[in-house]
Formats: C-alpha cells, structure tokens, sequence
C-alpha cells in the first residue's frame, strides 16, 4: 500500500501556524509579565531607599531590623521606630510626609514582602546572624538598591552550598530546614 | 509561503492573543503569592514577631478553674496548655482545655449585639449597636421596675469577682440584696454532694479528696477521671497513686452500672444495681463497726443504724455478690489510708444524698478525715461569699419555669447557660419561655437558647476577659487565679462583666456600680486580697503584676480539722429504696445517661476538635448511641447498628444500638452533648439528647435532678445507621499490643508533686 | 556489586547493633500503661500543636481519620468480667523502621537525633510507607484539608500545613526540639538539658503516663524510666527497634 505523509502534512499547514504564532504569544505573554509586573520587586506602600538608609547613610542593617539576631523574623521596624528619626530628619520630603501621615492615623503600613520562603522551610535568622553571616550573602546588595529586589537565588541549593561550605552541624539532615 | 488571507489573519491574531495571555496567566500562576509584613504603629512592649509571647490565665471550659497558659505568636493564640505554677492541674491539660482556642476562634460565634427581627425561634435578627443594645435592654428592665415585674438573671456557674459583680447588679437591679432571682445554672452541679457534705460535716464547700496520696479509692458511680469536680487533678492523682508513691501501688475499685472511664482505669469494676450504691457503702460501713475498724465514739448508735445493712441482706438488692462485699470492706480497713468518693449515677437517683453520705460514712468510720490521702476541707473562698448558694437546683428552675407561666417575670437575662438544651422537655422550660416578654442573652454562641432571645449582647470568650477564679474544690488550701485576655477582641463582643457595668450604667447605677470596666473592678476586690497579705510585693501595683505574670496565688490556710458527727445524724443514716419514673413492663430498662470529657453537658459539641475526638470508651466520633448488654441485644435481636427507639413516659428519641460488653442487662446508656438543633454548623443535627426524654424526678434533700431514674423501653425501627467507629478490631487477638505484669507493688517512679507556687502568703 | 546487593547491604549497616551510638541524641519516648487512663487529651493536644486537620465526618466514615496519637482500645472478657485497655499509639521512630526503606523518594529517613523524618515537600504519595508500617501510624491527606475561618487563626507557624496527596505522621513535635537546641546554643550549653523538651502529648498528659526525652544521657528520665522491669515494646518481635518504650499495665489480681 502506498501511503504518503505529505497530504496530511499540507491539512496540518495552516494548524502549525497557528499553534506557532500561539507559542510565541505564550513566551511574549510570560516575559511581558515577569517585566512589566515582576514579584520580586514590587512597589511598596512607600517608596523607601534602602540606599539612602543603608548605603548613603552606613545605618547597619539590625538598626532597623532589630529582630534579626533574637527571632525567627528579622522583622520591619515599628511606626515608631521611623518617626524616631523622621519626627525631625527630611520631614519635609513628599515619601516621608506619606510616613508621618501614617503615623497620625496610627495606621500600620503594609509592606509588600519581598523575600520569602515557603511554608515549609524552617529559616532563623538569629542563627545565621550569630554565626556571622552577612545579610548580603542572602538578600543581596541591599544598600545599593533603590527599590529591594529579590536578587540572590534563594532557593535550596544557596542553603545547601553555604552548609556544605561551612560545615554546619547537621546542615544537610532535611529536618534542620523543613518543618 | 502562501498568502494570508482575511480569515487566516483572525485566526492568527487570535491564536496569538490566546498565547499571550495564557502566557501571562502562565507567568503569574507559578509567582510567589504576594505577602505582607505589617508592623505595629507602636509595638507591645512584650511582642517580637517570630517569638511566642505566654499568658497565663484560668480555663473557662469546665468549673474545675485549672491554670493554662496560652502560647500567642503574632497577636493569636496557638496552644493552651496548663499552667505549672497552679495547684489544680501543675501544668496538664484534658482535651476539653485544650480545645478552648476552638471556642475563642469558632465560626460560629456571635459577633456584633443583635435583634430577634422575626417570631422567636425564626433565626432572623439584624445587627445593631452596643449602644443601642444594651439601652434597649436598660429599656425594658427600667419599665419592668417601674411596673414592679420580676427580673431574673441566669448565669452559667461563675465564681470569683464576676459573681460578686452579678450580685451587686441584681441587688441594685431588683432592691433586695442576695435577691433569689439571681440563678447559676450548670446542669453538672454536684448538688446531692454539696448537700452530703452539708448534712455529715456541716460544711458549706466541698471538702478536698487526695486521691494521690490514697492507697485503696473506692468510687461509688464518680467517674473522677472524666467529668467529677476536678478531673485534671484527679488524674495527676491518679498517677500518683498508681506509680508515683515508692513502694506502693494503690488501688482503684469503681462500682456502678456502666463501665466509665474511671471504671476501665480501675483494677476492679464492680456493676452494682442502679440506685442500690449506697446500700453498698453501708454495707462496708456495718463490717468497718462489726470488725471495729471505727475506733471512735457513739458505737452503738452506729450499731443500730447499719443493723440493717449487713453483707448477706445486701447483696440480694445490690447484686453484689456477700463476700465481695467482705473484701471490699477488708481491703478498705486495711488500706492506709483508703478514700470513699461518691457521684455520677450513684448521685443521680432518688436517694442520691444518701448514697452520698453513706459513701462519706466510710471515709468517716475509715478515720479518713482531714488526713493526706482523705478527705481534707476547705477554707472558705477568698472572695467572701460563695456563688455556689446561687447554684439553681431542678427545683429551682421549676419554680422559674412556673414564674414565667404566670407572667411574674418580664425580663430574663440569660448568661452563657443553655437550659432548654439541659433541662429534660418535661419540665417545660422551653413553653415558659413564651410568656416571658423580653429575654437578653449575653452567651457568645446561638445555642438553644440564645436562639428564643429577643436582645443579644454577645460575650467575649473566656480567651478575651478580665476574671478571676477560686477554684472549688481546690486543693484544700485558697488558691486563687486571675484571667486575663490573651489576644485582642475577635469581633464586637465585650466581657459578661463589661456588659453589666455597661447595663448598669444605662439603668443609672454609677453610684453603687462606679467601676469603669471589668478590670477596674477585679482590680478593686484584689485589692483586698492584697491586704491579707501580699508575700513580698511592695505596692499593689507590683502585687497585681506578680499575680497576673504567675496566673495563680495561694494562700496558705490549711484545715487539719477533724468531725465527730452528732448522734442525731448518725440515727438519720439510712437508705430509701431509689424511685423510678415509669413501670417495669412497660419500661424494662433503665437509662442511665453519661456525661463525657469532650462534649461535657453538650457546651462543646461546637468544637470540631471534640467532635472528632473518639470517644474513650467506644472509639465513635459525631454521634450518639445506645448503649447495651450484649447478651440483652442479642436476645432483643439487635445488632450494632440497628436504629432503635427509645422511649420513656417523656418523649422518644432514636439512636443506633450498640452492644457495650461492661453494662448491667437491666440498664442501657447514653452519652449527652449531641442532638442540637442550634450552636453552629458542627453541633447541629448530629445525634439525639437523652435528657429530652429524662422524667422530672427529683432528689428531695437536695432537689437537683434524678438523672438516672428514668425507665425507657427498645423498639427496633427497622433502619441501620451505625456510628462513625475510629479504629480497628476492639480485641486483642493474642498480638500482645497492651501486655501486663503481675500484681506486685509499683516501682519507685517519678511523682506528681505540687509545684511551688510564685506567691504564697501566710495569712495574717 | 549488583543494586539489589547494594541495598541490601546499607540495610544490613543500619540494622548492625550500635549503628545509632554515633548519633547525637536518641530521642525516646516511654509510656507508663499502668498509668494512662485512656483519656485522649494527648489526642487533642497533638491536634492543636500539629495543625492535624479537622477531616470531617464523611471522610472519617471511610477510615480516613488523622491523629498522629491515637488511643487504642482492646476489650477483654466478657460481661461482668470485661476489662478495657486503652494504648496510646503513636509513631514510633523505629531505629529499624520498614517504612524508610520502601520510599522510593527518600521522603523518610532515620536523622542523626533518632527521629523517624517524613519531608513532606519530597513526598510524592504513593503511600508504600503507611504500607509496610506494622504500626499503622501513618495518615495520608486525601484532600485538601480546609479550616473554616478564623480557626485557621489557630494554626502553628512553626509546623508546615500539609497538602493533599502528601503522607504525614508524628514527628516527636520536631519544632519543639528544634527550638530547645536553639535556646541551648544561646546559652552556649552543647547539649538540651533534660526535661526542656516535651512534645505537646506528653506536656499535657494529665496523669503523667508519658516521658520523653534523650536515652543518650543514662540520667534523664527517660533512661531511667525506659529500664523499669516493666518496659516493653509493642510488637517487638518484628525487630523494627521503637524508639517508644512502653511499661506494662499492672494486673494487680493476676498471679
């Protein structure tokens, strides 16, 4: 019997167009996303410069997140820990008049968390902290960061490495991460 | 390449849009989801986010009143668990407490004050202000003073400064201080125990059982493990006793109808007929005089009074074979010291007082009294008066339910106490309710009976309030604990004692109510326990703070004292036969229902935790049933399963059988807590409500309710319905799971001791 | 050396007596029977610190319960000499577990303090463990598991929600010895001392029935507990080497 692919392949002509021209979209459609509305940098309710604080101004990074080397979470610092400064430094710039209307409605300001980890894994900061980890090694060059983007790859492979390299105690055993 | 025609170009833009789109839906389905961390304005001095922050407070689940501390991250509260420091519980917790996070973050809680908007019962409210609820509640108690109508205002059991602050209330409210309209209602309420006590030692408050401390605990009908005073305690007792005392193991032997779980915790399990416990309990009393046991005085009176009760008249009645009898009586002298309690059932009949005090003889003949291991009694609650006065016998709400039939009552303020649940259908609590104009509930959940309320002023749970608790019976010193919030308020709800000081203020009483809050006032009256003595805090101020840090304070007033009872009530001692409503050919069986740890009088069926909690002796989640002698079901012809009708001269309820190998033939059980028709989405519709078809018979010293003196007969429907069993085959099978040694002594384990408590004070 | 031989051979190594004396600590439990009264507190305590999921009377109906403790309960003889025995029966991170060696993912392994680990984000379900368990103290999510709102309110920050599709068992309340190495290294102390670690179970056991802790350390209460002349372990026979000790029931009229 003689049987050819070519009929077959002269229907599905105009179909592979079409799915090609669909599989293209679906890569534009995916990057326009990850460009235009990227999750790993998101706009905050106000727009703080870790660069003015951190870079600029050398404010060590636990002044603020002062939880870091006693929790779990590093924590955002309180209302009142911002207007301790800005009660009286740049109280007149547009982002910090934003703060101190915040803070005369006692309204807490709700941060859009840039790094974090999934439900399952266990992360300390005081641990990493004591042991003198910098916080770049994880969060990456915050100080020079207008806008803190997620820039360090914080997946598995970042924990398992830095344990490996250290020779963490157990630093391999899933159940020091996950819980 | 061919051209592209019209038709192509759409087809290609739409491909392409798809794609893009799919594509960005792609892209935005794998992210992260967005979080947020929300700081405080101004943060609590003790939180840090990611460390939990302890509270300590007092249980609000049973009246046992044992310490917890609840673990917050966050501003919630995860996990209670005992309060070490607390003379109570030291620390442990039953499943009941531990489930009250499910109270405080239940569903179906009421959240804001409402108003009956339909007929009563049509579960139609609309949403209003607190201002406006609580006026037009002041509304209608201030028309019904004008009008000279009757006031009542029933609470579940508070004890306490909230009890005190009910009183003043009442009395501002109705003009006459100690007003009888003021009722705490719990259905648990040992009654014939209180009034036991009462008649033996003279005493007000119930006396201490060192269960720990006791070589030999008989237990006539108390299942202490599970719902009698104070099971957490009796449990860290009961280890004690087991394996905690070098050298010594104690014994445990239970004597009633249907195996409870003290009962299978026991080493004898002894079924004696329904309502004949006492004659037991005389009956080990005639051999303690006869062997001389009772070394003390008036020996001839007590000759005469247990003349009747010797082992060969009793066993006949009791069932109980004469030289069981002898033993127990043996065991018991020569235990030292051995400890006799009496309740549940063996409570519940007719003649409950007497069983009680019959059982409360042995302890007295045995020369149990105020000795480790005995009975110890208890000072008299800190807080000056003692709520328990209040507590409303059955006799005492028939005369309410009769009160409102003839219109003598124009308000009824109902406190967290669901009596048309509790209360059997025969004594018409229900029906009287109609002709009571206005009815405010303060409860924090639509239960049966919030849901007939007119005005809903809806309470925190005990999770959110300021309180105070004295635990009675305690542990034979006063112990006092305050409750404090553990988180922020869920919803508008406010403190039961908020809500009156608010009523109060409305009706015009800032003169002799002036505390602003709930707080206010607790902090007025520990004032004066600070002035009996503040151990070593410098002002009241560091004294409050080192009460609410510790959650617990102590006072250390021991009484060592001794009774002799009088030869009056000594001749009084006897037994009447127990009563029961329904005749036997008709009703061949006896009901007798149970109270389990995790629906308690049916208060937390709303807890899913508990529902779902197997019960401990059967294994059955969400349901009820019908308890039987397997050789009764099978010459019935019922099998597990089988749906039947049980039916007393009340009313008919149906629950599927289930073949119980620890039941008397003549008696048949059912567990309480199911069969609601309101509380919420997991008590509702689930299982039947055996006090619904209890008979009003009464105990007449102490005019509570004979819960165990109701005949029913079995009828088979012809349906199967069997309960939801957790758990595998119920024997063995020679697989050696749970094995046993022999009966020597216990070894030398470790022992429940008394933690110290922060603050104990000598008083002055 | 073949694959089979290989598996073999590693299951030979951790079967060898002493293979665990390496490990840090060897976290044990013991459960005094003659205590327990079978009241399930412990039950409940697990649930509420454990994030168990409430799974409904439909799915308890089909065998699907979820306590990572359960009591059981045997009936012996009959009426009126019936006697009832309850055993609370967890996991019980056997040192020769049957279930770690049939995962075909490694999602369950022996770790260096003793425990029985379950990762679930390695999980795959296929349900081989709860299998080969003679215990049968392995629960598998079925479904999605759903709190209504606000009980979720409740739920432990430090203990991962499960999924569907994914097996989970007790995990001797990990979080909790988690934070108790935590607070020692703060302390600068090398070892968590006796009795700071209490898993929610035996926290709560209100009549003091279980005991946990290091049997590493010939002083703590649980060594001493464990060498009772009473002790014994369910099942052992299989070999499997529980790492949950328990003391036999008294039978004070028997012999």
């Amino acid at each position: 019997m003689n049987v050819s692919i070519v009929p077959t392949l002269k229907v599905l002509k105009p179909a592979a167009r079409i799915v090609l021209v669909a599989l293209v979209g679906i890569a534009a459609g995916y990057f326009a996303n990850a460009a235009f509305f990227p999750g790993t940098s998101p706009e905050q309710p106000i727009a703080f410069s870790h660069r003015i604080h951190a870079g600029d101004n050398e404010i060590p990074c636990l002044y603020c997140h002062v939880q870091a080397r006693r929790s779990i979470s590093a924590g955002v610092p309180s209302l009142s820990k911002c207007m301790g400064c800005h009660a009286e430094v740049a109280a007149d710039r547009p982002q910090v008049r934003l703060l101190a209307s915040y803070w005369e409605n006692k309204e807490p300001i709700a941060w859009i968390k840039v790094h974090d980890l999934p439900d399952f894994v266990h992360f300390t900061h005081k641990r990493h902290v004591a042991a003198g980890i910098e916080c770049q090694t994880c969060h990456g060059p915050v100080e020079t960061m207008e806008v803190v983007s997620r820039e360090a790859p914080v997946k598995m492979g970042l924990c398992l490495n830095c344990h490996r390299e250290n020779e963490v105690q157990h630093g391999t055993d899933c159940w020091t991460c996950h819980k | 390449m061919s051209r592209v025609d019209r038709r192509e170009f759409l087809k290609l833009i739409g491909a392409g849009s798809v794609g893009t789109g799919a594509g960005f839906m792609l892209a935005e389905s794998i992210k992260h989801p967005v979080e947020y961390l929300i700081p405080y304005p101004v943060p609590p001095e003790e939180f840090s986010p990611g460390i939990a922050t302890w509270y300590n407070s007092v249980c609000g689940m049973c009246s046992a009143g044992c310490g917890i501390s609840v673990r917050t991250r966050e501003g919630r509260a995860k996990k209670i668990e005992g309060n070490p420091s607390h003379p109570v519980n030291q620390g442990r917790l039953c499943a009941l407490g531990q489930a009250g996070l499910q109270v405080l973050y239940n569903p179906d809680r009421l959240t804001a004050p409402m108003l009956q908007n339909g007929d009563r019962g049509s579960d139609e409210f609309v949403e209003i202000t607190w201002d406006d609820g609580l006026s037009r509640a002041a509304e209608r108690l201030n028309a019904a003073r004008e009008r000279g109508g009757g006031i009542y205002f029933l609470s579940q059991g508070v004890r306490g400064h909230l009890a005190n602050l009910f009183e003043l209330f009442m009395g501002e409210l109705t003009g006459e201080p100690g007003s009888a309209r003021l009722l705490h209602y719990d259905f648990t309420h040992p009654h014939a125990l209180y009034a036991a006590n009462k008649r033996l030692f003279g005493e007000t408050h119930l006396p201490y059982y060192d269960i720990g401390n006791s070589r030999y605990l008989l237990s006539f009908g108390a299942d202490y493990l599970t719902d009698w005073l104070s099971p957490v305690h009796h449990s860290l007792g009961f280890g004690q006793s087991r394996q905690g005392n070098a050298g010594v193991r104690g014994r445990c032997v239970q004597i009633e109808p249907r195996m409870s779980l003290s009962g299978a915790a026991a080493d004898e399990w002894i079924p004696a007929r329904p309502g004949t416990e006492g004659y037991l309990a005389l009956s080990i009393a005639h051999r303690l005089v006869a062997e001389g046991t009772y070394r003390g005085g008036d020996l001839d009176a007590w000759r005469a009074a247990l003349a009747d009760y010797a082992p060969e008249r009793v066993a006949e009645p009791t069932g109980v074979p004469e030289e069981t009898i002898a033993r127990l009586a043996r065991e018991f002298a020569r235990a030292e010291p051995g400890l006799a309690i009496g309740g549940g059932s063996a409570a519940a009949h007719t003649n409950g007082v007497d069983t009680l005090i019959a059982v409360n003889v042995l302890n007295y003949l045995a020369g149990n009294i105020g000795k480790p291991g005995g009975i110890v009694f208890n000072p008299d609650p800190v807080t000056g008066g003692s709520s328990v006065d209040r507590q409303a016998n059955y006799r005492a709400m028939q005369s309410l339910v009769e009160n409102a039939r003839q219109g003598n009552i124009d308000v009824l303020i109902v406190n967290n106490t669901n009596p048309v649940f509790t209360l059997p259908a025969a004594s018409g609590f229900r029906d009287a309710l109609a002709s009571i104009p206005t009815i405010v509930s303060l409860s924090s959940f639509m239960d049966e009976t919030t849901i007939l309320a007119d005005v809903m002023l809806p309470s925190h749970t005990f999770l959110e309030s300021w309180g105070d608790d004295m635990p009675e019976p305690g542990v034979g010193f006063s112990v006092g604990a305050i409750s404090q919030p553990v988180v922020a308020p869920l919803y508008k709800t406010r403190a039961t004692g908020d809500i009156v000081l608010g009523l109060a203020g409305k009706l015009g009483f800032a003169e002799s109510l002036p505390w602003a809050s709930m707080e206010d006032f607790l902090k007025a009256g520990w004032r004066q326990i600070y002035a009996r003595g503040a151990g070593e805090s410098t002002d009241f101020d560091a004294f409050w703070r080192d009460v609410i840090v510790a959650g617990v304070w102590g006072e250390n007033l021991r009484r060592n004292d001794n009774k002799v009872i009088d030869t009056s009530v000594i001749e009084g001692i006897g037994m009447p036969a127990p009563r029961f409503a329904g005749d036997n050919d008709t009703y061949p069986f006896i009901l007798h229902p149970y109270l389990t740890t995790a629906l308690h009088d049916g208060r937390s069926a709303n807890l899913p935790w508990m529902q779902e909690l197997p019960d401990p002796m059967t294994g059955i989640v969400y349901g009820s049933w019908v308890e039987i002698n397997p050789v009764t079901a099978s010459e019935m012809g019922f099998e597990d399963g089988d749906v039947v009708t049980v039916t007393s001269a009340q009313g008919s309820i149906e629950a599927p059988v289930l073949t119980f190998p620890a039941i008397m033939p003549g008696v048949v059980a059912m567990p309480i807590g199911q069969g609601h028709h309101a509380l919420g989405r997991y008590a509702r519709n689930r299982g039947t409500n055996p006090i619904e078809i209890l008979a009003p018979e009464t105990e007449p010293a102490s005019g509570s309710l004979a819960t165990s003196a109701t005949r029913v007969a079995l009828a088979a429907t012809g349906r199967r319905a069997a309960p939801v069993k957790t758990g595998g085959e119920s024997r063995q099978l020679g697989r050696g799971i749970v094995q046993s040694t022999g009966g020597h002594s216990g070894s030398a384990g470790h022992s429940a001791r008394l933690n110290s408590i922060p603050i104990v004070v000598e008083s002055t | 050396m073949s694959i089979r031989e290989q598996v073999v051979d590693s299951w030979r190594e951790y079967r060898k007596d002493g293979y665990y004396d390496e490990f840090d600590y060897a976290w044990t439990m013991t459960i005094d029977l003659d205590r327990c009264t079978g009241c399930g507190a412990c039950v409940t305590a697990c649930q509420a610190e454990n994030n168990i999921p409430i799974v409904g009377k439909e799915e308890l109906e089909l065998g699907r319960e979820m306590q990572w403790i359960r009591i059981e309960r045997y009936w012996e003889g009959e009426y009126p000499n019936a006697k009832l025995k309850f055993i609370p029966m967890l996991c019980q991170h056997c040192d020769a577990a049957p279930c770690e060696t049939v995962c075909p993912v490694t999602a369950t392994y022996h770790n260096q303090d003793g425990l029985n680990v379950q990762v679930y984000n390695r999980c795959i379900g296929t349900r081989s463990c709860a299998v080969y368990c003679p215990y049968t103290v392995r629960y598998f999510n079925f479904k999605e598991h759903h709190w209504d709102a606000p009980l979720e309110q409740q739920l432990n920050p430090d203990v991962t929600v499960r999924e569907k599709g994914v097996m989970e068992k007790c995990t001797f309340c990990v979080q909790r010895i988690r934070q108790a190495k935590d607070h020692a290294k703060d302390d600068g102390r090398r070892r968590v001392r006796d009795g700071e670690v209490q898993p929610a179970c035996v926290q709560t056991c209100p009549s003091e029935a279980l005991v946990f802790g290091d049997r590493k350390d010939p002083e703590s209460r649980v060594s001493k507990s464990m060498n009772d002349a009473r002790a014994y372990r369910v099942l052992g026979e299989l070999n499997t080497k529980p790492s949950v000790v328990y003391l036999k029931k008294v039978d004070a009229d028997a012999d």
